[in-house]
């Protein structure tokens, strides 16, 4: 069937989406602005050693950015570049906030890539042979790791992985190695522990929900009929069963990415010292380089704006009974 | 095994254990069918006959088990053959149509594909000439535009439709022996002759045969060529549908019968059978008719009777004929 209405839902979303981009930006830059701290803090212990008059050196830091200037005028600037695809200058690194992005993104990305896909695999598996084999010892063993893989905050696993590994069994480096080449075995060796870190979580997640929405499914009325046409048990369970329990699923995946993931990420990234977009974005909130800071809010706003149209495409392929009108 | 028989069925006993006890939905029933007759399981609900029918493909779902019994189809035992076997013949040499077309088709999946797999499964590789039959098939169920039914959902379907487009599928792989579970419980008076048509030509026409399961006894004299009563998951009655209808033996069918409204008799109310079906978990002793039966005796509530012939073409499993 053709979906020729999808076209219009698409850039109706998408404007939606400049509009809540738009919203975020305001509150943030607003939020941000509002509080006692200026870019120019941190030179402030170097100036005074200097004996140089901290108020003048202040004005001049703040009078170069534009800081100065009225905060309603400032944030018309800043709407301004932001339109022409400029981000604004990062103060603590000193280099275009693009650029700095451009540097460190791919440490985020490849510890939620590795991280989502794996515990997506592994988790949907184990759900279903758990589902599949309800009451069995191996359910009741995985529903029981899984209650505790959801239970334990990352930020103590990530602790505890590497106070056993790093410290005491001396496996993988206690910090993330930014001198590896990202395609190479020991980057992989060394992303063992923050995959494992994030991962955990989700995995757990993703068994729960699988096996539910499994059960849910497995004793419907054409599960028999798909029997009754002497289709083997795993075309039975792998297609009719598991292509109806993907639309609750695809949900959970997808509003994990966005919440769990992210938020997950920057904690993991923080713990293992992986210079990735949550770590820089924690390192300018307490430099206050506020450009750095808006325009990663910025980033996790268009990526879950993203992930939800994703989502809504995607359910109209799992479920054809959905339309948008 | 005659050799005009093609499927026996001994002794079927399928239970269902559960924490309260094992629920003997199905405790003893023996049937035969013959080639191209259509053979009526009647029966209350609750009685068993669609466990009858879903025990004799083993598609009975846990906590459901076979706990005796044997289903003969070609000289097969469909409840202890292995599994491989068993899914050649399920789709293929028998086919099966559910009560609700509704929830039987799968709702993520279009007719064409669901109809299409079953033809694959049992060896049509050609998909082309799958789709050209499957398409035939809808067109010979008298379905408007059946190449866009093909690529419809289940819910883009009225459910007369859905249950037409079911009968197709059932079909596709030209079964020897057709199971009908109450295939027109869900639908209206319309559709319900529609599909009987259908049945009805399917079985003239490809000599097929049919066991039709269904609780309605004018639909038994419409198609029926024998019927077998069921009741408290035991075979009560057997005889040709004329024999069940104007001579019954067993005080229920005679009950069954009487419920029928009759238009020659002036009487306001329609006569009922006093009582409910017996609980499966917790089955009368002897006959399990006996505690509603009005002819009961002393035997009845300790013995289950024994299956007695009447004539060639009629047996009752009744101590009054005992």
């Amino acid at each position: 069937m053709r979906k020729s209405w999808l076209q219009g839902y698409i850039l109706k979303r998408l404007l939606y989406a400049v509009i809540i981009a738009w919203g975020i930006v305001t509150i943030t830059f607003i939020l941000i602005r509002i509080g006692p701290n200026s870019p120019a803090d941190k030179y402030l212990a170097n100036i005074a050693a200097r004996g140089q008059d901290v108020a003048q050196v202040t004005a001049a830091i703040e009078s170069r950015y534009g800081l100065d200037k009225p905060i309603i005028v400032q944030y018309g600037d800043y709407l301004m570049h932001l339109a022409q695809g400029d981000l604004g200058w990062s103060f603590s690194t000193s280099m275009p906030v693009i650029d700095l992005i451009g540097k460190h993104w791919i440490y985020s990305f490849q510890l939620i890539f590795l991280s989502s896909l794996l515990a997506a695999i592994i988790g949907i598996l184990l759900g279903m042979y758990s589902a599949v084999k309800q009451y069995s010892k191996i359910d009741y063993i995985i529903s029981t790791f899984s209650f505790a893989g959801i239970s334990i905050p990352n930020f103590w696993l990530g602790v505890m992985l590497i106070l056993l590994f790093s410290v005491k069994l001396g496996w993988f480096k206690v910090f993330y190695d930014t001198t590896l080449p990202l395609l190479s075995l020991e980057n992989l060796k060394a992303l063992v522990l923050p995959v494992f870190t994030l991962g955990t979580g989700m995995v757990a997640g993703y068994v729960r929900y699988t096996r539910s929405a499994m059960l849910d499914n497995l004793r419907k009325a054409f599960v028999t009929t798909a029997r009754a046409k002497g289709l083997p048990e795993r075309t039975v369970i792998g297609k009719h069963v598991f292509r109806n329990a993907m639309l609750p699923l695809v949900t959970i995946i997808m509003f994990d990415l966005g919440s769990i993931v992210f938020g997950g990420a920057y904690l993991t990234e923080i713990i293992f010292g992986i210079p990735g977009l949550g770590q820089i974005s924690f390192n300018a909130v307490f430099a206050n380089d506020y450009p750095v800071v808006i325009a990663i809010t910025l980033i996790g706003t268009f990526l879950a704006l993203l992930v939800n149209l994703i989502t809504d495409i995607a359910y109209t392929y799992f479920d054809p009974r959905i339309r948008y009108e | 095994m005659t050799d005009s028989t093609i499927l026996e069925v001994q002794d079927l006993k399928t239970y269902f254990f559960t924490r309260r006890g094992a629920v003997k939905a199905v405790d003893g029933i023996d049937f035969s069918l013959k080639k191209g007759e259509c053979l009526c399981l009647v029966g209350e609900s609750g009685c068993g006959k669609s466990v009858t029918v879903l025990s004799l493909l083993r598609l009975v779902a846990a906590p459901g088990r076979i706990v005796s019994g044997q289903v003969h189809y070609n000289n097969v035992d469909l409840v202890h053959c292995s599994e491989e076997k068993l899914r050649g013949i399920r789709g293929g040499d028998i086919a099966m149509i559910f009560q609700d077309a509704q929830s039987a088709f799968n709702p993520v999946l279009t007719i064409g594909d669901q109809i299409a797999e079953q033809m694959t499964i049992h060896g049509s590789i050609d998909r082309q000439a799958v789709k050209n039959k499957g398409i035939e098939l809808l067109k010979e169920m008298n379905i408007p535009e059946p190449d866009r039914v093909w690529d419809s959902f289940p819910h883009q379907l009225s459910g007369g439709m859905k249950q037409r487009a079911m009968i197709a599928m059932s079909l596709s792989c030209d079964p020897k022996i057709l199971i009908a579970d109450e295939p027109t419980t869900a639908v209206d008076v319309t559709i319900k002759a529609q599909i009987l048509d259908i049945l009805h030509t399917l079985k003239e026409k490809r000599g097929m045969s049919l066991i039709f399961v269904t609780h309605d006894l004018g639909i038994v004299a419409d198609i029926g060529d024998r019927a077998q009563v069921i009741y408290g998951g035991k075979s009560i009655e057997m005889a040709s549908v004329s024999e069940i209808i104007n001579n019954p033996g067993h005080p229920y069918t005679k009950g069954l019968i009487a419920c029928l409204p009759d238009s020659s008799t002036d009487s306001e109310r329609l006569a009922s059978i006093p009582g409910t079906a017996p609980n499966p978990i917790d089955l009368p002793e002897g006959c399990p008719f006996h505690p509603r039966c009005a002819q009961v005796m002393d035997i009845c509530r300790h013995v289950v009777p024994k299956q007695t012939i009447i004539s060639e073409t009629h047996t009752v499993n009744c101590h009054l004929f005992g």
